[in-house]
């Protein structure tokens, strides 16, 4: 048991000082981690010194430093050696760093391109190079020196004309539409900037830009013949929108240099006798004139203003689909050009294909030189009958400005089954209305045909208010006034209804008269007192428009009286009726007749005339 | 003296007239052919050879609505199945169609196939603009266009004569039921009349008083500011628009837009209806 226990302890103990052995062993090869750098200008003038330096972060055995030969330079001085120490604490952390840097001031002897050979160093028994380090000499244009340490006590003068410029430059000035180019501003100077003031950038008309990250670390760099130090402004990315030569107009800044002055009268010795000076420089850059072409004829249909490099790829739905069920096509257009600038290919289905919106989600990247990515299209449908469809090509035009060319991407002809889900349509006809929600959509319209038979005649010309209208016209007015004027009388009575009804009592009242004037004169007795009495009892009926089953004596006697006839005559009238009656049914007597035929007239006309009256 | 004056003007009178028959007659069996081979070339698709044929017809003035509808068609045709041309349409066809169209509703405003051809070509062109209308404006010249003018002006005389009769009638007749019908009939009878006459004016104005034009060049047809080819171009109207004609200055025509923009266009790029 004891023996267990003890190696269980021994066991613990390896495991800690294993762990602590690798614990150092991590230590020492982070530790061991030298770097050891140059840094030296890559650019220089002829007559200029100028400073190499060989810098390592690890404390390095003393002499140990091999130089290189510097082929090329006068060695004005060094190494001059400095070192120096840092410890730090970050969060109870400590953090040593340390750094020894070996300088050489160095004088070129002539222009030309050099390389500072590589140096090495040994640390800890180990040596470490440097890499060796290309370095371009010029001659200077002009006595640049002249300005420098010149005695000149006027700090404005000390600014030469061209010590602080700034320019424009342009990655491509000859272009197609659509095509894209990189533009930065950059300040070039000779002496030590430390302000800028009133930047403005050029106004980037007839452009799409996009504004850049981009590298503001200064550099050097020749340009006239001189070196200067270059500061980047701004990096923007534009595209023309419009053909032709666009010109990107002047940009603007006002740039304060610092002017050191010995002052030769040693004014000042507690600041050295020397003097600082500001002086402020309004400084223009160059317009530039960007040569923007329009695309070449010749362009195919599908083309659509894309310009590039692109790559198609598609993502077609399942070989056989169910009918009215949803699916997509996925088209993919990847590569660098105007990505955000380019549309949806046209895709063309067959008729029984519902397209909807297209679904486009893009991925582009703005780049230094163009933009790049990929766009995806996604096109979703239904198909709402049932059979096998041909999906056309679809098509992707773009113009390759590299090869100066169009190019075509198309995808294969896809072929489609779509299968019957019982709802649709089996019978594959194409003179078909498709019908969709509310809306019912015609698969194909075409023309109507055209009119056959015989040449119709040439329309008549227009008849209204020509004078054989007017004359028709006229006509039918005239033949109804003429109407009116004859028929006048009549018309006149028929406003009038109680007239009309008299006078076609009196009518009836003659007709029946003369009926009973025949039987009088055949001597049927009956016959004629039955039409007589009629003849009365119907006028007086007619007349006062009063029912026959109504009528009685006194009826007839009050009518009477009441339309101003005189008693005498109704009386008459009633004694003619009873007469009538009574005779109706008596032996004959001779003239009995003709005499009652007479009264009966004579009463009539009689009442005929007081009325009217 | 004076005699023999007056036979020879009688002479000459009657052979001019005889000339003048000879050649009416001549032109009108000219137009038949040309009407026959027209159809015939139209149905072997030759729409090439039916169009020449249709503005034969057209040139010798005796196209009625039909033929300026089997012309337009011809056109249409022609436009959409040229495979020398590198698209549809490419020399001006559907504007010409177009105009054919408007030109036989013109004539006949009641011809439903050149309306619903004309619907159509006008959707082949982008010409979305429309002039906008009310609906009573909308109401009455769909009323007034199933009719020609004539035939409207035909049923205002005979609404006419019924009116007058219809109160002649009603004047005369004693029965109260036959006098009362006749107030009715008598009344409508009188809107009708008045209805009637007032769109067969209506439709002759329409006819007499027409400034539409449509654009018939192809598809680049500049419109300048002023009649003077120097001038701001401001717009590019596509064969088959409508316009109306403002004026006319040389060879150069004012043309009113159905957005109430006005320009200046080539005659030659545009034709009356």
């Amino acid at each position: 048991m004891i023996n267990i226990g003890k190696s269980v302890i021994y066991m613990k103990l390896l495991i800690r000082l294993s762990l602590i052995f690798v614990m150092l062993a991590t230590a020492a090869t982070s530790w061991a981690q030298v770097s050891f750098t140059v840094d030296a200008p890559a650019l220089t003038a002829l007559g200029q010194p100028f400073r190499v330096e060989f810098t390592v972060d690890k404390e390095p055995e003393s002499n140990s430093l091999e130089a290189p030969a510097f082929e090329g330079f006068d060695i004005l001085a060094g190494p001059s050696i400095s070192t120096g120490h840092s410890i730090q604490f970050i969060n109870g952390k400590q953090s040593t760093s340390y750094s020894c840097t070996y300088t050489y001031v160095l004088m070129p002897t002539a222009a030309g391109k050099y390389t500072i050979g590589a140096a090495s160093i040994k640390v800890d028994g180990k040596r470490y190079s440097t890499k060796a380090q290309p370095i371009e000499v010029i001659a200077e244009k002009g006595n640049t020196q002249q300005n420098k340490g010149g005695n000149n006590p006027n700090p404005e003068s000390r600014i030469g004309k061209d010590d602080i410029l700034l320019r424009l430059k342009v990655s491509d000035t000859e272009l197609y539409k659509g095509e894209s180019l990189r533009a930065s501003l950059v300040l070039y100077t000779r002496t030590n900037i430390d302000d800028i003031e009133n930047f403005s950038l050029p106004a980037f008309d007839g452009f799409w830009s996009q504004e850049l990250s981009f590298d503001n670390t200064p550099s050097r760099e020749e340009y006239n013949g001189r070196i200067y130090e270059t500061y980047k402004l701004t990096e923007v990315l534009l595209s023309p929108q419009q053909s032709g030569d666009i010109i990107i107009p002047e940009a603007s800044l006002t740039a304060r240099a610092q002017v050191v002055v010995q002052d030769s009268r040693g004014a000042n010795p507690f600041f050295g006798g020397r003097q600082i000076y500001h002086v402020s420089r309004n400084v223009k850059s160059n317009p530039v004139t960007i040569h923007v072409s329009e695309f070449p004829a010749g362009a195919p249909a599908s083309f659509n203003g894309a310009i590039g490099n692109f790559r198609l790829t598609s993502k077609m739905p399942e070989a056989k689909i169910e009918s009215n069920s949803a699916d997509q096509i996925e088209i993919t257009i990847s590569g660098s050009g105007n990505l955000k600038f380019i549309t949806a290919p046209k895709v063309s289905l067959p008729e029984s294909f519902e397209l909807y919106d297209t679904k486009v989600v893009d991925n582009i990247m703005v780049n230094a030189t163009d933009t790049s990515g990929n766009i995806t299209y996604t096109y979703p449908f239904v198909a709402r009958s049932a059979g096998e469809f041909t999906i056309e090509p679809i098509r992707f035009t773009f113009f390759n400005p590299a090869k100066g060319e169009y190019e075509t991407l198309a995808t294969e002809p896809y072929t489609i089954t779509v299968l019957d889900d019982g709802t649709a349509s089996a019978t594959p006809n194409v003179e078909r209305y498709v019908g969709y929600g509310s809306t019912m959509r015609q698969l194909d319209r075409d023309i109507r045909y055209i009119h056959l038979g015989t040449l119709p005649a040439k329309a008549a010309s227009l008849f209204v208010l020509t004078p054989t209208y007017w004359l028709i016209v006229v006509v039918m007015v005239a033949i109804f006034v003429v109407v009116y004027v004859l028929l006048s009388k009549r018309i006149r009575d028929n406003r009038n209804i109680v007239a009309r009804r008299m006078k076609r009592a009196d009518k009836v009242a003659i007709q029946r008269l003369r009926t009973a004037e025949r039987y009088m004169n055949e001597g049927n007795r009956h016959a004629f007192y039955e039409e007589l009495l009629r003849a009365l009892w119907g006028y007086i009926s007619d007349k006062f428009n009063i029912p026959v089953s109504n009528l009685t004596k006194e009826r007839i006697r009050e009518e009477l009286y009441r339309r101003n006839v005189s008693m005498a005559i109704a009386e008459e009238f009633c004694e003619i009726i009873s007469r009538s009656e009574e005779a109706q049914y008596s032996p004959s007597t001779d003239g009995e007749m003709s005499e009652a035929y007479a009264t009966a007239v004579d009463i009539m006309s009689k009442i005929e005339d007081a009325i009217k009256r | 003296m004076k005699q023999l004056y007056r036979y020879i003007i009688m002479f000459v009178a009657l052979v001019l007239g005889f000339a003048t028959t000879l050649r009416a007659a001549d032109a009108s069996v000219t137009a038949a052919a040309y009407w026959d081979e027209g159809i015939k070339a139209y149905e072997m698709r030759n729409y090439k050879e039916a169009v020449e044929a249709f503005e034969g017809i057209v040139a010798l003035d005796k196209a009625s609505a039909e033929v300026y509808y089997n012309l337009a068609n011809a056109y249409f045709k022609l436009g959409q199945s040229d495979e020398t041309m590198s698209r549809p349409f490419a020399s001006g066809e559907l504007g010409k169609a177009i105009l054919n169209y408007y030109r036989a509703l013109k004539l006949d405003p009641s011809m439903a196939d050149a309306r619903y051809n004309l619907e159509l070509a006008v959707d082949h062109t982008n010409d979305t603009e429309s002039i906008p209308q009310s609906f009573i404006a909308t109401l009455w010249q769909g009323v007034r266009s199933t009719m020609t003018s004539n035939g409207w002006c035909a049923t205002s005389l005979v609404m006419l004569a019924l009116l007058l009769i219809v109160v002649m009638l009603y004047l005369l007749s004693a029965n109260i039921l036959l006098r009362k019908i006749g107030f009715f009939v008598a009344i409508v009878a009188a809107v009708a009349f008045l209805l009637s006459t007032s769109l067969a004016l209506s439709s002759r104005n329409a006819l007499l008083k027409d400034n539409r034009a449509v654009v018939v060049c192809n598809d680049t047809t500049p419109v300048h500011a002023s009649p003077d080819s120097a001038s701001k171009i401001i717009r590019q109207p596509s064969q088959g628009v409508t316009v109306r004609i403002s004026r006319e200055h040389s060879n150069w025509t004012e043309v009113v837009f159905a957005d109430g923009e006005m320009g200046w266009i080539r005659n030659a790029h545009i034709e009356a209806i």
